[in-house]
């Protein structure tokens, strides 16, 4: 099943929005490649949702354009883009049972009857709800209506799937699971997945590639990797993972708590070392979380394997935090 | 304890409230079961004699069908007209829209007596006294401010994203219409047709200034039988015309009841 790969690049092109005085989308550029799972990740009101909205076609765009595999669809209403979209809290219709959910696109194409039989039985598969196909929206937990969204969007093979904030009303616990198969998914249709959260720990687990909004505008891109290892600035640093930020050299730097060692004082060995003093320690299961705090710097965090680092290190004790070279990355100035 | 006896008076003040509110109402039903040929309360004996006189009368009977098709048109022009408007003005959503809404509204504020005023004032010129189509206008123009409250409610609590998902699946924004909000929003509809009903069912003070004697409602009747005689015969028409009321009432009450019982969540 990868009916969506023939097609599903999308472009967008100094595309900008403004309600009012207000700029929601400040001239975005973006490449959205074929058969991608691209996340565009920031906090509410970064544009995020905005950008989401222009590429279905709900909002009109104020400048730039969107191009679908080379030809401009800014023109083109909602229902002609052929774009499958989960909305947050899934917007099933709560009249119709799941399967004349998943068949409302077919549906409204005129498709045959046995096409659309054949097909939503497909889509049931998919998301493996074969036994609740004459259930109603309501008669189903969150993470099964969460599916039937997802099969009622990509029933019609279309190009590109829209997905706005879709787990965003499951519990922690499930949420993961429904990563795992959201990735599955999008891996077997082959169909380009835009996903827009403000959950970091989704966009590191799911993207291709992820794109970290602010204020309407793109603040990186890159592979979920690049931009762990390697933020460019304060904002992708921090809203990405955790970071320590320390001045060394006349330019701020990230440094991830992960990547420090911590010592008794004396014992450090690292090429870069600060003196410090614990301030408080927090056992997470997995993990110890160190609150150090230096002379003339802001608190900072470490955070050790649990397991291996053993007895915990007593509040008070001063100690030596220590990072090999290249582990703190130098910030460019915003 | 003084919370309990503090609640029991309440709700002994509330049927009292209640009594004095439907007493008047009532008093139709003893009245119309008393055998004599005036209007009076029965002692001791009961009879019938008035309801038969009722539904053999060709008079009120036509009377009755006459108030039955008034009330039927209105209430499918009425649901059709603010039905529309309120999803008209759901959609505009801007100030302008409120203004709007507030206008149509008007039909419910004006009292009655200058609305059957105008309508007369209209209607002579352009020939619609008397007729059906003028009190159906008529009516229709009264009741339709019902239907575009009781739409507007209902449009209230719908989620504009089935609006999107439907137009996102590929449908028109016909189809959306057809087969997503009116769907969602029938509980409002309904309610509104069954006010609109009412609302002409039981109207008299248009009705007395714009028809004559080619269209003669139940209520003008029972209005004349008051006026030139003490038949009480009107008793027993008015207590067919609460009944019917009462029955349009109940089925909008559970109609509106089995809305909530399918929204509120199942278990899984």
């Amino acid at each position: 099943m990868s009916d969506g790969a023939a097609s599903g690049g999308l472009e967008l092109k100094a595309l900008t929005k403004r309600f009012g005085s207000f700029t929601a989308a400040d001239n975005v550029n973006l490449d959205i490649q074929r058969g991608e799972f691209l996340t565009l990740l920031g906090p509410s009101g970064s544009g995020k949702t905005t950008l989401l909205m222009m590429i279905a076609g709900f909002l009109d765009i104020t400048g730039g354009d969107i191009l679908l595999d080379g030809s401009s669809i800014a023109a083109v209403p909602p229902e002609r883009r052929n774009f499958g979209m989960v909305f947050q809290g899934y917007a099933l219709f709560p009249h119709m049972s799941v399967h004349q959910n998943i068949a409302y696109p077919l549906d409204v194409r005129r498709r045959p009857k046995a096409e659309i039989e054949r097909r939503v039985g497909e889509m049931l598969d998919l998301v493996q709800l074969q036994e609740f196909a004459h259930r109603l929206p309501r008669q189903l937990s969150g993470g099964q209506q969460q599916r039937v969204a997802l099969a009622r969007a990509l029933c019609f093979a279309p190009p590109v799937l829209l997905l706005d904030e879709p787990l965003g009303a499951l519990d922690k616990k499930l949420r993961i699971e429904v990563q795992a198969q959201l990735k599955d998914i999008h891996q077997r249709v082959g169909t380009t997945f835009v996903y827009v959260t403000h959950d970091q720990e989704e966009a590191l687990s799911m993207s291709d590639r992820i794109v970290i909004m602010q204020n309407g505008r793109i603040e990186q891109i890159g592979t979920p990797q690049e931009l762990y290892q390697r933020p460019r600035t304060a904002f992708a640093a921090g809203f990405l993972g955790k970071s320590n930020f320390l001045t060394a050299n006349g330019a701020l730097h990230a440094l991830r708590p992960e990547k420090i060692d911590i010592a008794p004082r004396g014992k450090g060995k690292g090429a870069n070392r600060l003196a410090g003093t614990v301030r408080n320690a927090t056992y997470f299961g997995s993990f110890l979380k160190y609150d150090v705090s230096v002379v003339g710097m802001d608190t900072i965090e470490v955070d050790v394997d649990a397991w291996r680092a053993g007895e915990p290190i007593a509040v008070g004790t001063e100690v030596d935090l220590s990072w090999p070279d290249g582990a703190a990355v130098r910030l460019e100035d915003n | 304890m003084r919370k309990g006896l503090a609640e029991a008076l309440n709700r002994y003040w509330a049927w009292l409230l209640l009594l004095f509110l439907v007493a008047p109402a009532l008093i139709a039903l003893p009245v119309s079961l008393t055998p004599k040929g005036f209007l009076s309360m029965p002692k001791g004996e009961y009879s019938l004699r008035h309801f038969d006189k009722l539904f053999t009368s060709e008079e009120w009977l036509s009377s009755f069908w006459q108030s039955a098709v008034i009330a039927l048109a209105t209430s499918a022009l009425a649901t059709a007209l603010g039905t529309a408007c309120a999803i008209g003005l759901w959609r505009v959503a801007s100030r302008l829209g409120e203004a709007v809404r507030a206008f149509l509204l008007l039909p419910l504020v004006v009292p009655p007596i200058i609305s059957a005023m105008a309508f007369y004032r209209l209607f002579v010129p352009m020939g619609l006294i008397d007729t059906y189509a003028g009190l159906i206008l008529a009516h229709t123009v009264l009741a339709s401010p019902l239907v575009l409250i009781t739409v507007s409610t209902s449009l209230a609590g719908f989620d504009p994203r089935l609006e999107q998902a439907s137009r996102s699946l590929g449908a028109s924004q016909w189809t959306t219409m057809r087969r997503v909000i009116l769907p969602s929003i029938r509980p409002g509809v309904l309610a509104g047709a069954i006010f609109a009903f009412i609302a002409s069912w039981d109207e008299i003070v248009v009705t007395l200034f714009i028809s004559k004697f080619s269209v003669y409602t139940l209520p003008r009747r029972m209005w004349n039988g008051i006026r030139e005689n003490t038949d009480p015969t009107v008793a027993a028409a008015a207590v067919v015309l609460i009944s019917i009321t009462l029955i349009f009432f109940l089925a909008q009450s559970l109609i509106a009841r089995r809305h909530r019982a399918s929204a509120s969540p199942g278990e899984a």
